[in-house]
């Protein structure tokens, strides 16, 4: 059983849960136009496996993300004792402006908990991470999360922390697209690894 | 890169893992990880040479190894469809789908190889599409000109 982080993906894509959801195999990719600030963004995910066997070839994918999702199993402290190895990766292969957005997924499941709020509320400050318990299942909390994660990388082109013309930097801005007059900059943005731990 | 089909392996990333396994070959010894990797990455190279390379490593894998099948034939699926091998592509995911057939990642795998293909028959048509307006308008051609005679 993984952490969720296709049931994730799928939640905020499709607006559905799936309830069999097996292990991916690799990489599975996930588009959705959303838009911020008036702009259209497409969001371009990359929704890497978990297991073992997968992440040596899936951290190529970290390259060139402009935001990263993290995220364990809030019913099992497992997921959640091995997010520093999995940040470690992240902010290894990514760059120092990269957005990582720290999810807590299977909140509906409260009976169960093996990890409170404030414990990785508190990890996910101490290492500058954005933090929400989300639920797949129940779709709480889960569009928030991949638009939290969007709006902080839009914020990060407006200051000017994101170079645009940098090739790793996860953005392509495109203001040439008919019906996309765009003054502050992005149209077109990638979002990289949802990289976790599924033991 | 916005499907599995188009997702393309970086040259560092081929040559990495081509060294790996190139070393372990010479040593005699390839681990079932090494020969993966490898073929993981060719199955995702833009030429197809590469990638018929990485179909023969995961046909190996898959008829010697227990472990990891349904690994083995999705990539094997992927890398047909890529050297427009679509039928050998589909058979692959069918019998995917007959261990799993709820899996959603291979669903989808499967409508995007199906949409290829339709896309590439509707590209043939429209080529002979062409051809008969062609003739129907050397005929039009033909008939008016006649009619002015």
């Amino acid at each position: 059983m993984g952490v969720g982080k296709s049931c994730l993906l799928h939640q905020f894509t499709e607006k559905k849960f799936m309830a069999d959801c097996p292990h991916t195999i690799g990489v599975e990719f996930g588009t959705r136009i959303i838009e911020v600030a008036g702009q259209k963004i497409k969001l371009q995910i990359w929704d890497t496996a978990g297991q073992e066997r997968f992440r040596a070839v899936t951290r190529s994918y970290y390259r060139g993300a402009a935001g990263a999702l993290m995220v364990y199993d809030i019913t099992r402290r497992s997921t959640y004792n091995h997010l520093s190895s999995w940040l470690t990766d992240t902010r290894n292969l990514t760059n120092p402006s990269t957005v990582i957005f720290l999810i807590g997924n299977k909140s509906d499941l409260e009976g169960q908990r093996d990890v409170t709020y404030e414990e990785a509320k508190q990890f996910a400050d101490e290492h500058g991470l954005m933090f929400v318990e989300a639920s797949a299942k129940t779709g709480h909390n889960v569009e928030e999360a991949f638009l939290e994660t969007a709006k902080k990388i839009f914020q990060s082109i407006q200051d000017g922390r994101l170079d645009l013309n940098a090739a790793e930097s996860g953005v392509q801005h495109n203001p040439s697209q008919p019906g996309r007059t765009s003054l502050q900059g992005v149209s077109n943005e990638q979002q990289g690894g949802k990289d976790s731990c599924s033991c | 890169m916005e499907d599995v089909l188009n997702d393309v392996v970086s040259s560092e990333d081929l040559k990495k893992f081509e060294s790996v396994y190139h070393e372990q070959l010479r040593a005699s010894h390839v681990t079932q990880k090494a020969q993966f990797e490898y073929a993981w990455c060719l199955v995702r190279s833009k030429y197809s040479a590469d990638i018929r390379k990485g179909i023969l490593l995961l046909e190996d894998l898959y008829n010697n190894y227990d472990t990891e099948k349904r690994d083995c034939l999705y990539y094997l699926a992927i890398g047909n469809a890529r050297i427009k091998e679509y039928s050998k592509a589909l058979s692959y995911v069918r019998s995917f789908l007959q261990i799993e057939p709820a899996n959603v990642q291979v669903q989808q795998l499967e409508t995007l190889i199906k949409k290829k293909m339709e896309k590439e028959g509707l590209v043939g048509m429209a080529v002979a599409g062409g051809v008969i307006i062609g003739i129907a308008s050397i005929l039009g051609l033909g008939i008016a000109m006649a009619k002015k005679n």
